[in-house]
């Protein structure tokens, strides 16, 4: 009587015990069905292309970090883009007459009978409200056209003018004497650029943007386009196209920017695609080989099996994530190659179940007397030992992702992925050797693992149900 | 009892001749992929890679000869392979000095951080395992399986990372770097102590990566063991759990976990390739990486052969093993 309440107690336990790990498979399906949610829909849900760089300063902070006091001032970026109806003409010389063409402004000089200079002077006023920034950029496009008049020039200058009145000439073309086009591929001026540092007259490891902004108020930006023109008949023609301006925020997006100025948020999102892929992919083919592998050894046995077995050996002895290095590095780096070699040198456990397996349903009677009655080889193989296969085939699928998951991220952590596809080891490998530690940086360098984690743990979770619905062996034992 | 000895004496003396056959053929194996491939595929042979592009066609021709790397690739594999079992490793591409001398120095590092990490997993793995499979089905059995599942999920160089962001960046208890301060202390407990303090954060992260699957793998082969007929009889003879235990089941499990032991000789050279990167430790894993990294073979390939030689000799001890635990075996 005891004993068979025991018993009672025991299946109960064991419901038990099935019910919570069927719980688990569905929280891993949950986890899984929101990865693959976040992989479809990548470019909605990220902000921008992950591959865009300069989005913000190098190392931008999250953006929700201005909710603490500490960093509520940090500069944001700020984009000017300042066409014609924006500039406030300061001065023009005269002789000179202005044209607004839609976007651009053109600026016409005629040669008079004594050569002379004539300036046209545009101004644009801010308000700059943060702390210093580090770096700030400007795009200035231009067109000189110069007919007929041999010996004129256009100089071409901006100025940065400090709310006290200090001028900072960030951009001098110098003396230009012939026709030129820069307005599809404008003209530059950056703060990180050590001879503009020099010229200003300050060290080269000073960030320009601290010393230029240094103080809360109203900035100036002005354009200076002066013309020499030779006397004569000719005409000189300075079109300006729409002024850019940006100053590089420490403060951008959900996750702060990396060191290339990428959105982080953007990555980890994309991120997603490529491990998923990797994972799926590499499972399916080494679960392929596996099989094939494994139904061919345990089916013909013999010499077949024993050569088989020796090769599959061999395999499992051999470290590949060294292998796999050597080889990637010599072929190049490209994802189907990475999921190719991931596949190559992960089918062997599989294999070797299988082979197991078979052997026990070839011995068996049923498979015997098919034999028996003349069925060839083939539909013995697809029809009594295959179906039986089902189950460890489909534990197997998922139970092998993780694995490729992992594999992947490592690859890409050592630098070995696709360059050009946004993966989480690759975030962590920037993240590691361009000083994100240093700065301890952790909203960079904690997602990606994260995401790297409840990945794996999805289709384990998801292996472990699968194991416990689809494999009666297993259902006896718990 | 001498008809035994005679059985086991055949049959060790079989697994032998297939074990050595794995060796070869793991080394035929290697040589096609890192070098018959590239040839092959790629038309080029290792010295495209670390010959200086200025050299004159005479001085080229000199030092591939130097390498033997003028012969054909057989000729190169039969005389590579009866050098490695002579001792002889050849020499690095790049440093150009013995790979046997350049070796030795890192081994040792290699040897004390995956050794002391796989002997406390195994004690660690195997205490846990027996406390929780004695109390299976109770919500601390539970509690460490979802832990164990839970922590196998992350990858090992994310663990080492957050121990390097946590640990050695933020409270800076530990070293972010390095196997020995510069200079080394000339006290030995000092140079000792300094080697462990180095030593905590990568040894700490393979523990943390490692413990957890063990235990759980311990758990669930004690598991397939506590329903055979002969754990019923030891607790018919009124055993303790705990005699039933280490008497009785370990025995029994002691070939399998060998065998799973052995088996792991090759996931160790891949987890000291990511723990001695992530740590900038100097050991083998690190320099078969960078090998790896700069077509530096010779490096490779010798470490990789070391590997399969090693894990080799573990499946054939742990055949000797189950040979002598199971007699049965020996007339397969």
């Amino acid at each position: 009587m005891g004993q068979f309440q025991e018993s009672k107690v025991k299946a109960l336990k064991s419901f038990l015990t099935e019910l919570k790990l069927h719980k688990t498979g569905l929280i891993g399906f949950g986890i899984l069905l929101l990865y693959v949610f976040i992989a479809v829909l990548a470019p909605i849900i990220a902000p921008v292309d992950p591959n865009e760089t300069g989005l913000a300063d190098s190392y931008a902070y999250p953006e929700w970090f201005s909710t603490f006091s500490e960093y509520s001032n940090f500069p944001r970026n700020i984009y000017l883009k300042i066409n014609f109806d924006d500039w406030n003409v300061k001065h023009l010389s005269e002789g000179l007459t202005l044209r607004n063409d839609g976007e651009l402004i053109e600026i016409t000089a005629h040669s008079t009978n004594s050569p002379s200079v004539k300036d046209a002077i545009f101004e644009y006023s801010f308000d700059y409200t943060y702390d210093p920034p580090k770096r700030f950029s400007g795009r200035i496009p231009y067109k000189i056209a110069i007919y007929n008049s041999i010996g004129s020039y256009v100089r071409i200058k901006c100025y940065i003018i400090h709310p006290s009145g200090r001028e900072y000439e960030v951009y001098d073309s110098m003396s230009i004497a012939v026709n030129l086009t820069r307005l599809d591929t404008p003209e530059t001026y950056d703060a990180r650029d050590i001879s503009l540092k020099l010229k200003l007259g300050f060290s080269p490891h000073d960030d320009l943007g601290e010393k230029i902004f240094d103080t809360q108020g109203t900035y100036t930006l002005r354009l200076v386009a002066s013309i020499f023109i030779a006397k004569g008949n000719g005409r000189v023609e300075v079109t300006f196209g729409t002024k850019e301006f940006r100053i590089y925020g420490k403060l951008y997006g959900i996750l702060g920017t990396d060191n290339l100025g990428s959105d982080i948020f953007s990555n980890l999102v994309y991120g997603t695609r490529v491990s998923l892929l990797v994972g799926v992919l590499a499972s399916v083919i080494s679960v392929s080989i596996g099989l094939v592998v494994g139904i061919i050894a345990g089916y013909k046995g013999g010499v077949v099996d024993q050569i088989l077995m020796y090769f599959t050996d061999t395999l499992l002895f051999t470290p590949i994530l060294p292998l796999i290095i050597a080889i990637s590095v010599f072929i190049g780096k490209s994802l189907y190659l990475e999921i190719a070699l991931i596949a190559l040198f992960s089918w062997m456990g599989f294999a070797r179940n299988t082979r197991a397996y078979v052997m026990s349903i070839r011995d068996s009677m049923y498979v015997e007397s098919a034999r028996a009655i003349g069925a060839p080889d083939m539909y013995i193989i697809f029809r009594h030992i295959m179906p039986q296969l089902t189950p460890i085939v489909y534990i197997n699928l998922v139970m092998r992702v993780p694995g490729a998951i992992l594999l992947e991220a490592t690859l890409s952590f050592l630098n070995l992925g696709d360059p050009s596809v946004p993966s989480w080891g690759r975030m962590l490998y920037s993240a590691r050797y361009a000083g994100a530690f240093f700065r301890f940086m952790w909203w960079w360098i904690i997602p990606p693992g994260l995401a790297i984690t409840f990945l794996a743990l999805a289709f384990v979770l998801l292996g472990h149900a699968l194991d416990e619905i689809l494999n009666p062996r297993l259902r006896v034992r718990r | 009892m001498s008809a035994g000895g005679a059985s086991l004496l055949k049959y060790m003396g079989k697994r032998a001749v297939d074990r050595a056959a794995v060796i070869i053929s793991s080394l035929t194996l290697q040589f096609l992929l890192l070098r018959v491939l590239p040839y092959y595929v790629l038309g080029i042979d290792p010295s495209f890679f670390f010959l200086n592009p200025n050299l004159t066609e005479v001085q080229r021709e000199l030092i591939r000869k130097q390498f033997g790397l003028d012969e054909s690739l057989l000729s190169q594999f039969i005389k590579y392979v009866l050098s490695l079992f002579a001792g002889n490793m050849g020499f690095s591409f790049y440093t150009r000095r013995p790979v046997f001398t350049e070796l030795m120095e890192r081994l040792p590092n290699t040897v004390l951080l995956f050794g002391t990490s796989t002997v406390l997993t195994i004690i660690l793995g195997l205490i846990i395992g027996i406390i929780v499979v004695s109390k299976r089905g109770t919500r601390f059995d539970a509690s460490v399986i979802g832990t164990s599942i839970f922590i196998s999920a992350f990858p090992l160089f994310y663990v080492g990372l957050l121990m390097l962001l946590v640990f050695g960046f933020h409270l800076r208890w530990f070293p972010i770097a390095g196997t020995i301060s510069r200079p080394p202390p000339r006290d030995p407990v000092k140079y000792v102590a300094d080697l462990l303090w180095h030593m905590a954060l990568p040894l700490t992260t393979l523990l943390i990566t490692s413990v957890g699957g063990f235990a759980l793998f311990i758990r669930n082969l004690f598991l397939t063991q506590l329903g055979e007929d002969y754990v019923l009889t030891a607790r018919a003879k009124g055993l303790t759990e705990r005699e039933v235990m280490i008497k009785h089941v370990l025995k029994n499990v002691l070939a399998p976990v060998i065998n799973v032991l052995a088996l792991e000789f090759p996931g160790i050279i891949s987890g000291a390739v990511i723990a001695e990167t992530v740590f900038s430790w100097y050991g083998v894993g690190r320099w078969l990486f960078s090998a790896a990294t700069q077509f530096d073979y010779p490096v490779v390939q010798a470490v990789l052969f070391i590997q399969v030689i090693l894990t080799v000799i573990a499946l054939y001890l742990a055949d000797l093993v189950i040979a002598l635990l199971d007699p049965r075996v020996r007339l397969r």
